[in-house]
């Protein structure tokens, strides 16, 4: 099911009218600025799902924002797979074929795009995939963002080797947190990305649907559900994951959902998705769930019915199913890694976990004080309110806007 | 040149009663031209040349970005030195200290300083942090607007303060400690004005040990301390 476009004002009952005011006042800096945001799918994935509300959301303020989206081959997305993964620290074998589609590609996109991209007065380039082509824009008049979504801390050096330049180049960048970044000559900036409220993943569902989904993917309503919700993905540890439902497994009864489903740039998912089948050998209280992109309502109601949701990832940009989870009144039990540490605090909205070990000893804790659930689940949807939603991160990029235009020497710019 | 705006503002608000400006403000925060320490001799090292923004940022802007609302520690030096280096007795040194009770952030850096030479000179080894928890050092960029709204009188004060964001609360009642010639918020400045209806709120207001307090904590003690001042204006 598609995601509607929604009005601003829909949100004023979330967040209340203070904050939709903030958005407007700031706007009001900014309108008729030709913005470009531009990243490498559509669908899938946590970038394609932040842009989809915010370009809308930036038009209704009054801003000239667009999103384009490059085309790729099969080589080219393998071949930024090896970039994403890299980036975050992992040894891949990047050959001369790799770089020749890396750059082919961006050429191709850079053709379509060029006249469009030069004239704008801000761009926002996202991940590694279309990062070359500021490059190839040299009559670009705008300032140019390369917005990194994944943790670049640690990269595997040749990786890093080939894309320094690209990214070199850039007016400045963003990170989703400061133990993200890479030193560039530019100034680096920090947004933590957020949720819709609203949105076909995380709106308020009738209980009704919530069973029916449940009666759908054959879930026991008398065992607990434990879920994580991502890409079939290494670095998301569903191997893990399963070792440490069989430990719980010993002495609770529980069921275990795993469930998500491929992006378009990611063509590995497959091979991992056949590893964890096997690693759950028929047993029927372990879901595998391969769900395709557009099964945010699903996805929503099986968080809906979880008792507790997991994110055991052993590297992990900034973890929006932890914030998903969060927001639907969950404790998360999370890796002890990247943005989970940012939204998993210990003893008040979930547990941060180093090992299955570690995943299996704080569920068995929540599973026998079932007060501390609800207590942790209440502080983590407000925890999420204030912090996570759409609406600070359009509020943390407008400021960046007003201060792109203005001029960041001085520390404080009084706004019109 | 933003500071001279505002204190512009404040001074209008005061000199002729008008009526006050609610403003707002959004951060957007940047990493410093400085490596990351890794080590208690380099968080030294990085505290005496980092700028003065980036202390507070460290210190005050703590409030206003996004985190867990019920912090254990204010300001994240203390934070680093517990989570990061392990060291219990340098997190509560730091932590106690408001930096808002220093005349300047310089004396802020001067008293950090003196802490951590101090630890550093009775352990015998230098506390370090994993790779992955260096102490980054950032600083951010305030951007001020106004929200078209205004406050006629100290009786519409309570009003307003219940309906303001808390970035607005921030705005007027941290930040402007950093701006105000006196170092007080924007309200107690505003409420001179008014002279002895003024008055009770202002010694109410300074009352409030606010620094350890979140944003929505420091909304609801504001509004109580007010409602109970209102209660005597009526018995007037």
């Amino acid at each position: 099911m598609a995601e509607e476009v929604k009005s601003i004002q829909l949100y004023e009952d979330v967040v209340g009218p203070a904050v939709l005011n903030q958005l407007r006042q700031l706007a009001g800096n900014l309108e008729g600025l030709k913005v470009i945001h531009v990243n490498s799918t559509k669908t899938g994935g946590g970038v394609a799902e932040i842009l989809s509300w915010m370009i809308p959301f930036m038009r209704e303020l009054g801003i000239d924002a667009s999103w384009e989206v490059i085309g790729g081959n099969k080589p080219f997305f393998h071949t930024t797979k090896l970039f994403h993964n890299g980036l975050q620290g992992n040894q891949v074998n990047l050959a001369p074929h790799h770089i020749q589609a890396y750059e082919e590609t961006n050429r191709q996109n850079a053709d379509r795009l060029r006249d469009k991209l030069e004239d704008a007065d801000i761009v926002f380039i996202h991940d590694p995939q279309p990062a070359m082509l500021l490059q190839l824009c040299p009559n670009r008049r705008g300032k140019w963002i390369w917005r990194c979504h994944i943790d670049a801390s640690q990269p595997f050096r040749p990786v890093w080797k080939y894309l320094r330049p690209h990214f070199e180049s850039y007016d400045a960048s963003i990170f989703s947190m400061a133990e993200f970044t890479r030193a560039l000559p530019h100034p680096q900036f920090l947004v933590a990305p957020s949720i819709d409220p609203l949105s076909l993943k995380n709106v308020d569902l009738p209980q009704s649907e919530i069973e029916n989904t449940c009666r759908q993917f054959d879930l026991d309503p008398d065992k607990p559900i434990l879920t994580q919700v991502s890409r079939f993905d290494r670095f998301k540890d569903p191997l893990g994951v399963i070792y440490g439902y069989r430990l719980i497994k010993k002495s609770c009864q529980a069921q275990l959902v795993l469930a998500g489903g491929g992006a378009d740039d990611d063509p590995e998912g497959a091979e991992v998705l056949r590893e964890v089948k096997e690693a759950a050998m028929d047993d029927p209280d372990i879901h595998i769930l391969l769900l395709p992109p557009d099964a945010h309502r699903t996805i929503n109601a099986l968080q809906r019915a979880s008792d507790i949701i997991i994110q055991k990832s052993t590297r992990e940009g900034f973890g929006l199913t932890v914030t998903e989870g969060l927001w639907k009144g969950k404790p998360v039990i999370g890796g002890h890694v990247g943005g989970i540490i940012l939204q998993v605090i210990n003893h008040h909205t979930g547990f941060l976990v180093n090992s299955p070990e570690g995943m299996a000893q704080r569920i068995r804790y929540l599973f026998n004080h079932r007060e501390i659930i609800d207590s942790m689940g209440e502080k983590g949807k407000e925890f999420v309110r204030e912090n996570f939603l759409l609406t600070r991160h359009l509020r943390e990029y407008l400021t960046l806007m007003v201060g792109l235009r203005r001029g960041f020497a001085d520390r404080l710019i009084a706004a019109a | 040149m933003k500071d001279e705006v505002i204190s512009k503002n404040s001074q209008e608000n005061m000199v002729d009663v008008t009526p006050f400006a609610i403003k707002d403000c959004a951060l957007i925060v940047r990493i410093c031209d400085l490596l990351p320490a890794i080590n208690l001799r380099e968080l030294h090292e990085r505290v005496a040349n980092c700028p003065v923004d980036s202390l507070y940022h460290h210190f005050c802007e703590t409030a206003i970005r996004p985190s867990f609302d019920d912090p254990e520690f204010h300001n994240d030096f203390a934070r680093w030195a517990r989570r990061a280096l392990h060291d219990h007795v340098l997190a509560e040194r730091l932590e106690i200290l408001h930096p808002y009770s220093f005349p300047h952030m310089e004396e802020l850096r001067k008293e950090i300083l003196d802490i951590i030479a101090d630890r550093l000179s009775e352990i015998h080894y230098i506390p370090w942090a994993l790779h992955d928890q260096a102490f980054f050092f950032k600083q951010a960029t305030t951007v001020v607007f106004d929200t078209n709204r205004i406050i006629e009188t100290p009786e519409h004060l309570c009003d307003a303060v219940k309906e303001m964001s808390t970035s607005s609360l921030y705005y007027h009642f941290w930040e402007a400690r950093r701006r105000t010639p006196e170092k007080i918020d924007d309200f107690s400045f505003w409420l001179k004005g008014w002279n002895d209806r003024g008055k009770p709120l202002i010694d109410a207001f300074s009352r409030i040990d606010f620094y350890f307090m979140s944003l929505k904590e420091l909304q609801d003690k504001l509004c109580t301390v007010m409602e109970e001042v209102g209660k005597t204006w009526r018995k007037k």
